[in-house]
């Protein structure tokens, strides 16, 4: 892939991933407001009393935190159509930034650390480009993302490895049991012990091995389908449909990285 | 060279998961925690904090002791749908409201003997989450209490828990 297309689609994918984003977002704004579950004035005391403290007053005051959201939908409109400019990428960055503190740190976990990576590289790239060549600061951009997502698999393989409870099989009965949608009916095929365990063996090793999607556009496409199915199954069982969506987010620059042959 | 420079990269990765280095903890380091992802999910099984609660209705006299429900699991169920795939709030609110209980189990293992839970956060947005949850299901309770229970599961099921803290009645009104 290009890096000029794999550009343009990392921009539409992620602005996809945070249109989706902002609209449950607005969605559940009722619990964000004064009388809601997570409203600001008990949360203000995570943050040390200060300057700072005042202005996040301001900025997640109920009427304030609605316009923002607001915003967030035409400029992403416009990252989608027209691409990303330094303004634009800084503005959701900052406002992606904003979101992960008015939600203790993390929303959605995973998903919000992603998209924060996929934002990090798109400023990144406006950035180096103020001072020269845009191709070389596009592929900076997109190995950054590349290398954070190619190291996201790899991390979680080899953690889920070093574990005797994803060795046997046991621990994805029992994440699925745990799951939103569980628990997992007395006769699913999935309580069956040597499923689970091909099952846990299989996205272990396709995990573990995700640096050798950098070998080849092939295998980076291979790679990349596989994720599609995985975070689809992941979405289908746990609920954590943004994680799809983010992840998806990060395959134009594994596919641009690969298409490189650095290593050959 | 460069293919020299990835293997130490991803041996470097490697070698964090075997040795382990102190936690540098933080106000802001947890709120910015987005910008060192570990990158692990579901890595590891063994005990769960969960939340259960139960609720009173108001006494007919002052003098009269509270009458309680029976404690109620207070965990997130929800019917799957495909179409959740592009615009799941309900499903991901949920979840982010048993990450909360997990941050308050995760704030009391942390604090040290002579604090006060109530004071933390965590603590107090669990309480909020405790006295919705409760008027959802008993529209006139006017009294709340919660439990984190620690709770361990096998793949057959449940295997044991432990009451890791008891709230102070909840004025839910």
């Amino acid at each position: 892939m290009p890096v000029s297309s794999a550009v343009r689609a990392t921009e539409v994918l992620l602005a996809l991933s945070m249109l989706l984003q902002t609209l449950e977002y607005l969605r559940m704004r009722q619990a964000l407001t004064v009388q809601g579950l997570w409203a600001w004035p008990v949360q203000r005391a995570d943050i040390p009393a200060g300057p700072v403290q005042k202005l996040l007053d301001l900025l997640f005051a109920d009427r304030a935190m609605h316009g923002h959201l607001l915003l967030r939908l035409p400029v992403l409109l416009l990252l989608a159509w027209h691409g990303s400019d330094l303004a634009l990428a800084v503005f959701l960055f900052a406002s992606h930034v904003l979101m992960l503190i008015r939600w203790r740190g993390a929303f959605n976990g995973g998903s919000d650390f992603m998209t924060l990576v996929v934002l990090t590289g798109l400023v990144s790239a406006q950035l180096v480009q103020l001072g020269g060549d845009p191709d070389l600061a596009w592929r900076a951009g997109l190995w950054y993302i590349c290398l954070q997502s190619i190291t996201s698999y790899f991390m979680s393989g080899w953690v889920k490895l070093m574990q005797p409870e994803w060795r046997n099989g046991h621990a994805m009965t029992i994440f699925l049991n745990a799951a939103i949608y569980g628990p997992l009916s007395a006769s699913s095929f999935l309580r069956r012990p040597w499923l689970a365990r091909l099952g846990a063996w299989a996205f272990i090793g396709w995990e573990c091995a995700a640096p050798l999607a950098l070998l080849h556009p092939l295998v980076a496409l291979v790679f990349c389908t596989i994720a599609l199915l995985f975070h689809f199954l992941v979405f289908w069982f746990f609920g954590l449909n943004r994680f799809f969506w983010a992840w998806l987010a990060t395959f134009p620059a594994i596919l641009a990285c690969s298409a490189q042959r650095v290593f050959w | 060279m460069i293919e020299a420079l990835f293997l130490l990269y991803f041996l470097v990765l490697l070698a964090t998961l075997v040795f382990k280095s102190r936690i540098v903890t933080g106000p802001w380091l947890f709120l910015l925690r987005a910008f060192f992802p570990n990158w692990k999910f579901f890595h590891a099984t063994g005990n769960v904090p969960h939340l259960y609660a139960r609720w009173a209705l108001p006494p007919e006299a002052p003098s009269d002791l509270l009458q309680w429900s029976d404690w109620v699991h207070v965990f997130p169920r929800r019917p799957r749908r495909l179409l959740h795939l592009f615009h799941n709030a309900d499903t991901n609110l949920a979840l982010v409201q048993q990450n909360l209980v997990e941050h308050l189990a995760a704030d009391l293992n942390h604090m040290t003997a002579d604090a006060d839970a109530r004071a933390l956060v965590s603590y107090q947005l669990v309480s909020r989450l405790v006295c919705q949850s409760l008027q959802a299901q008993q529209a006139d309770c006017t009294h709340g209490q919660f439990e984190v229970r620690m709770v361990l599961d096998g793949p057959m099921g449940f295997i044991q828990e432990d009451t890791m803290m008891r709230s102070p009645v909840l004025a839910c009104r």
